[in-house]
């Protein structure tokens, strides 16, 4: 059991699938504008994961090896797939803001790397757990650049109004590169220096 | 069993896909009318941010829209009307059905009058990478533009989503005017402009999105003017109807004058 919580905890801070993986970086640098697009893309990127891990898990030993590669693309589309037509449907405002990220989310490099590194070697549960764990190391890193953007860049946090009017009254602008994709890669690597001081073992020599 | 066979891996395959598709049709097939009221509700959404309504409540989008709307009505393209759409549903054109206007013969062009005067008309287009569309709320005369909304599918965040993002440049078309002939809209920079009021800036960066937005207003505003000519209201209009009404109300107003004030 301690090797379970163990696989679950260790992407979230030490074996961060963003700051040291350094995958699915494209993603955290699009649509981590506003807070709330960038934890409704984690937790999708989260049960993305988990379930097909998850699926991936339970089909290991009767996937045939030449095709395995293609196998795991259809799990993860279907996946994909069905939690965009539920975000159309029960989050419309949202699924608009995050356009083609989600469907994207195929194409992140998280999902088809666990479950190649681990869901094809382990039992079904030790996946799932591996799966939501990367994933919620990928949404906490999302969750951490779309706090300061949004904060910084337009005042606001989930879309209300956090600096107030007063402090705009003396003089204080947002800052619009906070807006533009480069300033998320700077706080990524804002966040990946201060893990790798943190975490000596990291350091590269 | 052999999980490296032909056999094996062809019929897991087929089997696989199957499934997936089985899946997948069942996911779509029960989400679907939930999905359309949320693009129809989006769409009423923008018209009544053209018509001026902003910042409506999510959840009274479709009561705000009843309450507001005088009529919709669907003109051809002389301006004759030759259809109306459901109040009472909320039946509004989307951009599938705007789609197939472009090319329809006779068309059937919707247009929705709001009871603050308003008059909304739609546009839709191609862009750079997809359709982008937009909604024009017009004021009486049918020619000055009260506000706009536009939408897009899939333009460049940053540049041409820019048209529908950034609320300086929809603010640019407020009090524009919608011109006659051939150049009756224009999205370009300054000094290529040909006509004096209607005519607003492009954006820098997206000067395919902005040329297209150009191109579909001016298309759509094609579509409309008969209509416009026909029912717009200019200022003989309203002087003459201020004389028509004070005629009329004369013989009345000699009868018992002291009830109407009242009222």
């Amino acid at each position: 059991m301690a090797n379970i919580k163990e696989t679950f905890l260790n992407p979230i801070f030490k074996g961060n699938p963003i700051s040291v993986l350094v995958l699915g970086i494209c993603s955290s640098l699009a649509v981590t504008v506003q807070l709330k697009g960038a934890i409704v893309m984690g937790l999708s990127v989260m049960i993305v994961t988990g379930l097909s891990s998850l699926i991936c898990s339970l089909l290991r030993n009767t996937i045939p090896n030449r095709i395995r590669i293609i196998v795991q693309l259809v799990v993860v589309a279907l996946m994909v797939i069905l939690v965009d037509q539920v975000l159309k449907a029960y989050a419309y405002s949202v699924s608009k803001t995050l356009s083609v990220y989600i469907g994207l989310i195929i194409t992140n490099c998280i999902v088809m790397g666990r479950i190649e590194a681990f869901a094809l070697g382990n039992k079904p549960f030790a996946s799932l757990m591996d799966g939501l764990g990367n994933g919620l190391g990928y949404a906490m890193i999302l969750v951490i650049v779309a706090f300061f953007r949004e904060l910084l860049g337009s005042g606001t946090l989930l879309g209300f109004q956090i600096i107030p009017q007063a402090v705009y009254e003396f003089g204080y602008v947002n800052n619009g590169l906070m807006i533009l994709p480069p300033m998320a890669l700077i706080l990524l690597g804002c966040i990946i220096w201060v893990q790798r001081s943190i975490q000596k073992d990291l350091q590269e020599k | 069993m052999n999980t490296n066979s032909n056999t094996y891996t062809v019929i897991y395959s087929i089997i696989l896909v199957v499934i997936v598709a089985a899946v997948l049709a069942f996911a779509a097939m029960y989400l679907k009318p939930t999905q359309d009221a949320n693009v129809k509700k989006d769409t009423i959404s923008q018209i009544l941010t053209a018509a001026t309504f902003t910042e409506v409540e999510d959840a009274d989008i479709l009561d705000t829209y009843k309450q507001e709307i005088e009529s919709a009505i669907l003109v051809d393209i002389n301006g004759e009307e030759v259809g109306t759409l459901d109040i009472e549903e909320c039946e509004v054109y989307g951009n599938s059905d705007l789609k197939r206007q472009i090319t329809a013969d006779p068309k059937a062009l919707p247009v929705y009058i709001f009871k603050n005067g308003v008059t909304v008309v739609p546009c839709y287009g191609a862009g750079l990478w997809g359709p982008i569309w937009g909604y024009v709320g017009l004021e009486g005369d049918l020619k000055t533009i009260k506000a706009v909304r536009f939408g897009h599918k899939g333009e460049t965040p940053g540049l041409g989503a820019k048209i529908s993002d950034e609320p300086s440049f929809a603010e640019a078309f407020v009090g524009k005017t919608v011109g006659e002939g051939e150049v009756i809209f224009e999205v370009t920079k300054p000094a290529n402009r040909q006509t004096e009021n209607n005519g607003v800036d492009a954006i820098s960066g997206a000067t395919i999105t902005s040329q297209a937005l150009g191109k579909t207003l001016n298309q759509w505003f094609g579509f409309y003017q008969n209509y416009f000519a026909k029912n717009g209201i200019t200022a003989e209009d309203v002087a003459e109807a201020v004389i028509n009404e004070t005629c009329e109300l004369e013989p009345v107003t000699e009868v018992e004058p002291a009830n109407i004030v009242e009222e």
